[in-house]
């Protein structure tokens, strides 16, 4: 993987993609890197598909916001790979959620690499559904690795540490959310 | 009462329209008026969240209309004050602008450009160029700056209400949707603790002593009856503007002295054209990017120096052609080939120049 790192989320509204696309960019900052992260957003106030484009660099100042073709993509609902399809090509790695009925189809046929996991089964039976995209924020992390884990931790607690306060079962559900993420995208990349 | 908005210097890492909030209050802004629109709302959200810490007012109006004249009357009472639109918002504006332009109100206001015309797209464009630069019924006596990132907004928010007061002219920052709504870091400071000194601002009307026996009359008109007055008071505005103008005037190039094509963008399109031309040098091909910060006064010295060098331009915009417009008038008489990418109301990627760059070589 290059110096550039090229992230697109897209999911249902509501999947929580821009905020995991957030914290994601706000841990990269903190470690130090140069990350550009900007959602894309409509007139539409809830519904739809939803994009987070990021970029992470080591070092150099980041080009343009919106990108042409991502290094990794991954789409959470069937609406959502039909319309990320445009930002594949041969050097993407494509990650779509395995629950998603009917994807086999509408699958990038050259993508880099192309794989299944089943985020959204794990977030509703193991964990809790409140946590799905901080699975899939451990399954972003493990992919492009723009984030060490621990950094990625800080960047929950910043965010979310007020909500740890109150319950800290929360934090520990959090962070098993991110290492499951982790876990689904092991050995596939 | 916190003290200052920013003390010494701070890496952040936010959206466009908060380092504008911040950087106004970090300019000692005395108020904000505005009435909301995307993509630039968050420049009102957050100032309202941080300007009561500082003891800075905030008023919503009930359009842009009203936004507008409030910010001319802010400036009028010897308030620092600056409003915030885009779009169809920054149409309502342009009747308040050009009565700023006439009594020389120094205004500052900030731009984050969304797709036209009209109702649009609230996402993006470059096409609010034209309008920025020459909206309303007058000549286009203002300075704007068109920024290309969260430093420059930064930077450019606190550099406009100076450059406002220094010399009496209605100031814009011309951003647009992505930079509003992206995150990046830049370091934000305390303009003091870098040596900048906000210029003195003090009231135009309400003067003390009676007007032409203590002192002379403010004489604040944008009326006039005989077509000989207007001509000499517009004559004596483009006069003083002219004169200013090489003091004002910025731009920016990059690896163009021995290019055979130089790309020429503005705003957040230029990120786009650096990153072409360090591609297309490390391919070997001689590129070059030229790029004003200031739209108006448009830096035509700078940019018929490049011209002249060059054996191809190359003008790439998010609209059809605005742009490209004032660099045909800065280039009046010069043989250059130039091409285009128009793009209204659409990103532009480094790898749509450099497709372009090469098949012009």
């Amino acid at each position: 993987m290059g110096n550039l790192v090229k992230i697109a989320l897209a999911g249902e509204g509501g999947q929580g993609v821009q905020s995991v696309a957030e914290i994601l960019v706000e841990a990269a900052n903190e470690e130090g890197k140069e990350a550009l992260y900007i959602p894309n957003f409509g007139v539409e106030q809830r519904g739809g598909v939803s994009i987070a484009f990021c970029q992470v660099s080591d070092d150099k100042k980041i080009g343009s916001p919106k990108f042409e073709k991502g290094d990794i993509v991954i789409a959470l609902s069937d609406r959502a790979i039909r319309r990320c399809a445009q930002y594949v090509d041969e050097n993407t790695v494509f990650i779509y959620d395995t629950s998603i009925e009917g994807a086999e189809g509408d699958l990038p046929k050259n993508a880099k690499k192309v794989f299944g996991i089943p985020a959204i089964e794990v977030a509703k039976n193991e964990l809790h559904p409140r946590v799905f995209n901080i699975i899939i924020m451990g399954a972003t992390i493990r992919a492009t690795q723009v984030v060490t884990p621990e950094q990625a931790k800080q960047a929950l607690e910043d965010k979310l540490g007020y909500k740890f306060e109150q319950n800290p079962k929360l934090r520990e559900l959090n962070y098993r959310a991110l290492e499951r993420g982790m876990q689904l995208v092991e050995g596939q990349m | 009462m916190a003290d200052k908005p920013i003390q010494g210097e701070k890496r952040m890492f936010v959206t466009g329209n908060e380092a504008v909030a911040y950087a106004a209050l970090a300019a000692n802004v005395d108020i904000m008026y505005g009435y909301p629109i995307t993509p630039q709302n968050e420049i009102m959200h957050y100032f309202t969240r941080l300007a009561p810490k500082f003891d800075k007012p905030f008023l919503q109006t009930e359009d842009e209309i009203s936004a507008g004249f409030t910010t001319v009357g802010g400036v009028m009472s010897g308030k620092r004050s600056f409003t915030a639109t885009a779009g169809p918002g920054n149409t309502l504006m342009q009747e308040s602008m050009s009565m700023a332009e006439m009594m020389r109100i120094p205004t500052v206001v900030v731009i984050m450009q969304r797709g036209g015309p009209s109702t649009a797209t609230v996402i993006y464009s470059q096409q609010e160029v034209t309008m920025t630069c020459y909206g309303a019924n007058g000549e286009g006596i203002r300075v704007v700056y068109s920024t290309c990132n969260h430093q420059e907004l930064y930077d450019y928010t606190i550099k406009s209400f100076n450059t406002a007061w220094k010399y009496r002219i209605p100031t814009f920052v011309l951003g647009d949707g992505y930079q509003a709504k992206m995150r990046e870091s830049l370091t934000m400071y305390d303009p003091e603790a870098r040596g900048i000194k906000m210029v003195d601002t003090y009231p135009l009307v309400g003067l003390p002593g009676s007007p032409g026996v203590d002192r002379d009359p403010a004489h604040l008109r944008n009326t006039y009856n005989t077509e000989e007055e207007l001509y000499e008071v517009v004559s004596n505005l483009v006069k003083d503007y002219e004169a200013v103008a090489p003091e004002i005037v910025e731009s920016e190039s990059f690896d163009c002295d021995d290019a055979e094509v130089v790309v020429l963008a503005h705003g957040v399109v230029s990120r786009a054209a650096v990153e072409a031309v360090r591609e297309l040098r490390k391919a070997g091909i001689k590129a070059g990017h030229f790029r004003p910060i200031t739209l108006r006064p448009f830096p035509d010295k700078e940019l018929k120096a490049v011209a002249n060098q060059a054996k191809k331009l190359l003008v790439v915009e998010s609209a059809q052609g605005q742009f490209a417009k004032l660099v045909h008038h800065s280039l009046y008489g010069d043989s250059t080939p130039m091409e285009y990418i128009f793009k209204p109301g659409l990103g532009i990627t480094s790898d749509e120049i450099i497709n372009k760059v090469k098949a012009m070589l």
